[in-house]
């Protein structure tokens, strides 16, 4: 059985186990826990439409990051250019196809799978769609999230950068302004998500079903 | 701690780990969520014992990853090869002190950073210590979240063997660093999963 009531709600702190009895908290707060002061959960002003905004904008540029190369090198009159999934597909060529699954799945599909999917999420919470599979999307793209690394391959871009310039000239792509603002705009979207108002709204849209399911 | 702090686990309640679900187990050792369908257990299993083998095999792959080449450079028939540390001794010799710091952080001092921390944790847990665990919650939030860096290298080295190919002349190839330290990453991250930070809160005086 839940024990979830409106004015005041019922949180297990994740780090700590402390059970607390949280009241509703104005937008724009955050409470953290009282035992071991690790963030318990928040009340984001605009929490559905401000994180809907920031992931329409990363999924457009998400695109525009994959499908444009990231830099172009000339060495010796001899022209190359690389999109973000070529350094990974690189590795196939190499016979090194583990190598370029450690580049390409953290890089380039898992942060994908959870812009898109926070993206359809974020769609049909918005506007009271009650899509399937929210459910299982948010619990996997919430299991994903420590496993995207978009983050540590923009660093790699930038310290290739630096390597490269030293080697021969270097023109950036538009690939790589994408991915700079890109890596921008998911910092944002995932920073103004909160977890709890996500599955919160998202319970209310199949209430029936869900108090079924607390019985057990 | 504070006297009137409740742990959910004294009464037979525990918090989904994927979609914070306040759940009554009881006598139960786990249950499904009603909320998320997944797995909801007071303590993760075996926590001590497989975030110690994960630790174990993770450090295993730190040394490769550092004494190995990264990559393998041919450059005009003349082969070269460069570990972690050649790269960054490159770099300080060239006044780029800033990168040297951002690649020697990455790969060197933050994954023995959190190893260290997992394993000062799991001995504090193990010894059953009730001291200082707020800080110590705040080490483990604070590992889980820098050991992704660490994969810099591996996406540097996919880019620079992506734009430089240009047949005979110069071509870069990975060397065994490299899926060293893509595992090295993978098994802390999994260890720091496995670790399971209430444990720190167990203990009392």
């Amino acid at each position: 059985m839940a024990t979830e009531e409106r004015p005041s709600i019922c949180f297990v702190c994740h780090e700590c186990d402390a059970l607390q009895q949280v009241s509703a908290i104005k937008p724009g707060n955050t409470v953290n826990c009282l035992c071991c002061g690790s963030k318990l959960f928040s009340n984001p002003v605009n929490g559905i439409e401000k994180p809907l905004a920031l992931i329409v904008a990363a999924a457009i540029l998400f695109i525009v990051a994959n499908v444009y190369p990231v830099m172009t090198i000339n060495i010796a009159g001899i022209e190359r250019a690389a999109t973000l999934t070529d350094s990974a597909m690189i590795f196939i060529e190499l016979g090194r196809p583990e190598l370029a699954a450690m580049v390409w799945i953290p890089g380039v599909l898992i942060p994908g799978f959870i812009i898109f999917g926070l993206f359809y999420i974020l769609f049909s919470i918005r506007f009271n769609l009650a899509l399937p599979y929210t459910r299982p999307l948010l619990v996997w793209a919430s299991r994903l999230l420590p496993w995207a690394m978009m983050d540590v391959f923009l660093l790699g871009v930038l310290v290739a950068l630096v390597k490269l310039v030293a080697l021969a000239s270097v023109f950036l792509g538009p690939g790589f302004y994408a991915f700079v603002v890109l890596v921008l705009a998911y910092a944002a979207a995932t920073a103004s998500l909160e977890p709890h108002t996500l599955w919160q709204a998202l319970g209310e849209q199949s209430d029936g079903q869900r108090e079924a399911c607390c019985e057990r | 701690m504070s006297d009137n702090i409740v742990r959910a686990k004294d009464l037979g309640m525990a918090g989904c780990h994927t979609c914070g679900q306040v759940v009554r187990l009881m006598e139960k050792k786990h249950c499904v969520c009603p909320r998320c369908g997944s797995d909801v257990h007071y303590r993760k299993n075996n926590s001590i014992t497989r975030a110690w083998a994960l630790l174990i095999s993770a450090f295993i792959m730190y040394i490769p990853a550092n004494t190995e080449p990264i990559m393998y450079t041919t450059s005009l028939g003349q082969q070269g090869s460069d570990t972690i540390m050649s790269g960054v001794i490159y770099f300080l010799s060239h006044g780029d002190w800033p990168l040297a710091l951002v690649i020697f952080s990455a790969s060197v001092l933050v994954p023995i950073a959190k190893m260290i921390t997992i394993a000062y944790i799991l001995i504090m847990v193990q010894r059953g210590s009730a001291r200082r665990q707020a800080e110590n919650t705040r080490l483990y939030i604070l590992a889980e979240l820098m050991g992704k860096w660490s994969m810099v290298d591996v996406f540097v080295v996919a880019l620079l063997a992506a734009l430089i190919q240009l047949g005979t002349l110069t071509t870069i190839e990975p060397g065994p660093a490299g899926m060293a330290f893509a595992s090295m990453v993978i098994l802390t991250m999994f260890a720091a999963m496995a670790l399971d930070p209430k444990l720190i809160w167990d203990q009392t005086e």
